[in-house]
């Protein structure tokens, strides 16, 4: 048999399909003009800086869980792929299944934030949104859910502050930095972290940009505009590709100081496992947590590769801990359907069972 | 009627004359006077041509991205319909076509590293461009962090012999700005190198690239399959890509050739920052290096400022709690309110939130 079957008039029928549906799509594409992200409605409960803490308002019909959730988001990209859409949200999800969710938003960082550290962010900004849900409810203690980089720091605040966290959800968060399938932490091995700080002051997004696209730079920067144009035609799938677009795209610059030392203590020195991280005067050791722990990974994860998660096993000093592997990548675990249907439901029955 | 084997020579010519045609038309149209080579990339210029003035600027960089991209798609039909034309059986297209591949990414991208035009201007070599991608993601972020766009500095001319007249010392009057200037091309230099290297190791991974791509046809024969597409074709081609791409780029090796590009050109930027701090110090006006000074002071104040106010108010909650006779002993480290609250929300487990509360005050 030949291995190919493509006959010069299908080739032409091919190209002519193709660039038909190319033109007839520019339409839509020309109506797209605003994209919206961000869909269930929120209020802000605090500010700080260019940090805000949302509370997001759940549906009446819906009895919440009386301990809250509180999502912290990585620096990288922006907190609105929890709520991409209304049928792409984990929050809305969170909130169906009966959790109080509230969100960090932490801006985009400038020049003049260039001096914030790990402790700035961890031991300030994040134990201050934590200090002001626990007092609008009059708890000790609350939940978190930390989120890929958001869920390092989940861990190191559990860590630091282990009387302030209820229950802690970590979500494609990675816990050992040096598997042999980290790209990412392959290709950091031998930058000097000091130089790039000192010289750029904040890391620019089209730095971190250009690192993620070169993960995957065939499929991530070429074949994927060619995928499109077969869904141009349809409005409200090429709005879902926009929004998507736009979300990769929309990459806030990392405060200088802690990039160095995230860099430095986890991706070259792999702090939780080797130890030695020290957050202001604080030492980081997953020991001191003993709260219950739930660890959501994806199966087909290429920015945190699941072994990377599972590495949380048995390293804390927890006696209630929890896999769920979700078979998507790192980002379809917040937007795909079957992410939808079963995830956030997950979290939900998990915390629940949690907070009586 | 032909009798090639391979198809009917009559109807390849028909669907050529329909392509010239059409080009023409559109080429007549657009007011264009330069024939294109390949018809269907020209009509898609010509297409996005009309369409893009009336984009928005995200919808501008989108489409451009997927124009792009769809050229790449015409051109691996096209050259595999090139090849096709004259070759007895498929799998002689096929191999003729790799074959191309190979001899391109031989020799093509030290060719385009040293400005090199390659030889001819037909659909293969403009397919380079696809594996030029990791490189041209490359370029864009360099030109993001430059006042100047594009990467300048990766065509900025340099000979074998700079090396040795760089390490000459300076004399006279101007002999500390000559070392500057002479310190910074020698960076500039060291970061061209540095690039040559990354580009050089992509070269290696396009023919890598193609024979991947044989393998797999290879493994399609083995399996009985087939592709019947161009596009079933395109992505056998970028699987392969990303897969030899996917091994490389985690060896050792690698890391050390993008580490040195990075530092490379890092070292560049910030020998260029000196030079424009010590430009503006001439001026008597602000520098970098001042501003972050600054920046590190004011940063540290407002650390203790925070501090200073967090410990104030639990003083003021501590001194409430004094004032209440017989209040229970606070616990230090949570907040006053949540000790009999605590009580309550055990006894109302789960409570139905009616209104958002008030947004607080604590900033």
């Amino acid at each position: 048999m030949q291995p190919f079957n493509i006959r010069p008039d299908q080739m032409a029928e091919e190209m002519l399909d193709y660039s038909r549906k190319l033109g007839k799509g520019v339409q839509n594409l020309l109506n797209a003009e605003k994209i919206d992200t961000g869909v269930t409605p929120k209020v802000e409960v605090y500010r700080e800086d260019k940090l805000s803490l949302y509370r997001y308002e759940a549906p009446g019909d819906v009895v919440q869980s009386s301990v809250p959730t509180l999502i912290v988001y990585a620096l990288v990209n922006r907190p609105y792929m929890t709520d991409l859409q209304e049928n792409r949200s984990t929050i809305r999800n969170l909130l169906a299944a009966g959790q109080d969710v509230y969100l960090i938003d932490w801006g985009y960082p400038d020049e003049a934030d260039r001096s914030l550290t790990m402790d700035d962010y961890i031991n300030g900004y994040l134990d201050r949104c934590v200090d002001v849900i626990r007092k609008r409810h009059k708890l000790d203690k609350i939940n978190m859910l930390g989120i890929c980089q958001g869920g390092a720091f989940s861990l190191c605040y559990a860590s630091m502050h282990p009387d302030k966290v209820k229950n802690l959800v970590t979500m494609v968060t990675p816990v050992d930095f040096k598997t042999p399938d980290n790209m990412l932490s392959a290709w950091v091995q031998d930058i000097d972290v000091d130089m790039l700080i000192d010289t750029l002051g904040n890391v620019p997004g089209e730095l971190l940009n250009w690192t993620f696209l070169s993960l995957k730079p065939f499929s991530l920067t070429g074949q994927k505009y060619l995928s499109m144009v077969d869904v141009l035609e349809d409005e409200n799938k090429l709005k879902n590709f926009l929004r998507m677009e736009k979300w990769i795209f929309d990459s806030p610059d990392q405060a200088g100081e802690t990039f160095r030392q995230f860099v430095k203590d986890f991706y070259q020195q792999n702090g939780f496992l080797n130890g030695g991280v020290k957050i202001g005067d604080r030492v980081v050791d997953l020991k001191n947590i003993s709260c219950p722990l739930l660890n959501i990974y994806a199966e087909q994860d290429h920015l945190v590769p699941p072994d990377a998660s599972r590495a949380l096993r048995g390293i804390t000093g927890s006696k209630d801990y929890t896999e769920l592997s979700f078979p998507g990548g790192h980002i379809g675990i917040y937007v795909s359907g079957k992410a939808q249907k079963e995830v956030p439901p997950a979290i939900g029955n998990w915390l629940d069972e949690r907070s009586k | 009627m032909s009798d090639s084997p391979f198809w009917n020579e009559d109807w390849m010519k028909t669907q050529q004359q329909y392509w010239e045609n059409w080009t023409d038309m559109s080429r007549k149209a657009m007011g264009l006077e330069q024939p294109a080579k390949s018809p269907l990339e020209s009509a898609m210029d010509h297409w996005w041509k009309a369409v893009s003035p009336s984009t928005t600027d995200f919808n501008q960089d989108f489409m451009g991205k997927m124009m792009d991209q769809s050229k790449s798609f015409f051109r691996m039909a096209e050259t595999y319909y090139q090849n096709a034309d004259g070759s007895k059986t498929w799998l002689e297209a096929a191999n003729r076509t790799v074959s191309d591949l190979q001899n391109m990414f031989s020799g093509g991208m030290e060719n385009v590293f040293n400005g090199a035009e390659t030889a001819g201007d037909d659909a293969l070599h403009k397919m380079m461009a696809f594996w030029e991608m990791p490189m041209d993601n490359w370029q864009r972020m360099v030109s993001s962090l430059s006042l100047v766009p594009g990467d300048v500095l990766r065509n900025m001319p340099h000979t074998d012999g700079l090396d040795r007249f760089l390490s000459a010392p300076g004399l006279g009057y101007t002999r500390e700005e000559e070392r500057q200037y002479k310190k910074l091309t020698q960076r500039v230099v060291e970061y061209q190198r540095a690039l040559g290297d990354y580009m050089r190791f992509f070269s290696n991974l396009g023919l890598l690239s193609a024979n991947r791509l044989r393998d797999k046809v290879q493994a399609l024969v083995d399996e009985g399959k087939q592709v019947d597409s161009a596009r079933g074709l395109y992505d056998l081609w970028v699987s392969s890509s990303e897969e030899v791409y996917g091994e490389q780029v985690m060896t050792p090796e690698y890391a050390k050739i993008h580490g040195k590009m990075v530092n490379a050109l890092m070292a560049v930027k910030q020998k260029l920052s000196h030079m424009v701090d010590e430009s503006l110090g001439a001026f008597n006006m602000p520098t970098r290096r001042e501003l972050r000074t600054l920046q590190d002071r004011l940063q540290e104040s407002r650390r203790e400022y925070k501090a200073l106010r967090a410990e104030v108010e639990l003083m003021k909650e501590q001194m409430m709690d004094l004032r209440k006779p017989a209040a229970p002993a606070a616990k230090a480290s949570a907040p006053k309110a949540a000790a009999p609250a605590k009580k309550a929300a055990s006894k109302k487990k789960a409570t139905k939130k009616k209104a958002a509360a008030k947004k607080s005050d604590a900033s």
